[in-house]
């Protein structure tokens, strides 16, 4: 079985992973998506791989990769792609991206980095307020709108930001080293809490990718 | 609050980077006398004034690039592209 480096609430085990069943009625939510797999792919920063993988530096792409489902593709840094899919498809998703990528002529390098990060969803309309305590990025509309990537320092950590908007609400992924993961969860319940956050389980909620969920 | 101009993230807070050290010529170490090459990595000159230097954007990008500092005042402007 595998666990998230975020302590669950109230688990069971589904999908191989212990996960949360908490499900919060808060409008503003902190959500362990961990589980979701996570793959990076490295290559030039302007060529075939962006081509293909449909996404430049600073911006993020739902879109399907042969024989795996959906994913969401985040243009993570120069030269550098996070690939998120439905639990459980990491090592289907390298195979896959490997075969996608094999005749471009480009160097490139593709891992699986599922269990070696920590992946949260801050949602709700205050997300943004909660955020503007613990990073210096700029969050209007004009320098960071939906669907855009970036990294960054989140209470100090290095971490991924990429706002994806779901549901009409403001919404935002953090994506941390592993071992950072618990620390920054801890941040942002404290940040959030004069804004009535509460943390909800991962099977609630939109999800990051469709049917992201994986077998029951 | 230091801003460096990142050329890959745009402004930055001085505590996303590392500092890279002057952005002086490394002579090439295969032709290169053992005098110089000992100059180039332990003698620094610390002018007053604009000088280039080299910063890596460790909680960002993870790239190397040149700024030009002041470094009585702090201003910063973009320098020449870093390899």
């Amino acid at each position: 079985m595998a666990r998230s480096p975020i302590a669950v609430v109230d688990g069971h085990v589904r999908h191989g992973w212990e996960i949360s069943a908490r499900a919060a009625a808060a409008e503003l939510t902190l959500r362990d998506e961990s589980p979701l797999a996570k793959v990076v792919v490295r290559g030039p920063f302007a060529g075939s791989v962006r081509s293909r993988l449909g996404v430049p530096f600073g911006r993020i792409i739902r879109t399907e990769i042969p024989d795996q489902g959906p994913v969401l593709v985040v243009g993570a840094g120069p030269g550098e792609w996070l690939v998120l899919g439905p639990v459980g498809t990491g090592g289907g998703l390298v195979v896959a991206l490997e075969k996608l990528l094999s005749d471009t002529g480009e160097f490139v390098s593709v891992v699986d980095i599922t269990h070696g990060r920590a992946l949260v969803r801050l949602h709700g309309s205050a997300a943004r307020q909660v955020l503007a305590k613990v990073t210096g990025i700029d969050l209007g509309d004009d320098a960071t709108p939906d669907g855009s990537a970036l990294r960054t320092s989140v209470a100090r950590i290095v971490t991924d930001l990429v706002r994806d908007d779901r549901d009409g609400a403001v919404s935002y992924l953090l994506h941390c080293e592993r071992s950072s993961g618990q620390f920054l969860f801890d941040q942002l319940v404290d940040a959030g809490a004069e804004f009535g956050l509460d943390v909800t389980g991962f099977d609630t909620g939109p999800g990051t990718v469709a049917d992201g969920r994986g077998p029951r | 609050m230091m801003l460096l101009p990142c050329p890959w993230c745009g402004p930055r807070n001085v505590t996303e980077f590392r500092y890279g050290g002057r952005a002086v010529e490394r002579p090439d170490p295969g032709t290169t006398s053992p005098e110089r090459w000992r100059r180039y990595l332990h003698l620094q000159k610390n002018p007053l004034g604009w000088d280039t230097e080299n910063w890596y954007h460790s909680a960002g990008c993870r790239r190397y690039f040149a700024v030009q500092r002041h470094t009585g005042t702090n201003e910063v402007r973009a320098g020449e592209a870093s390899t």
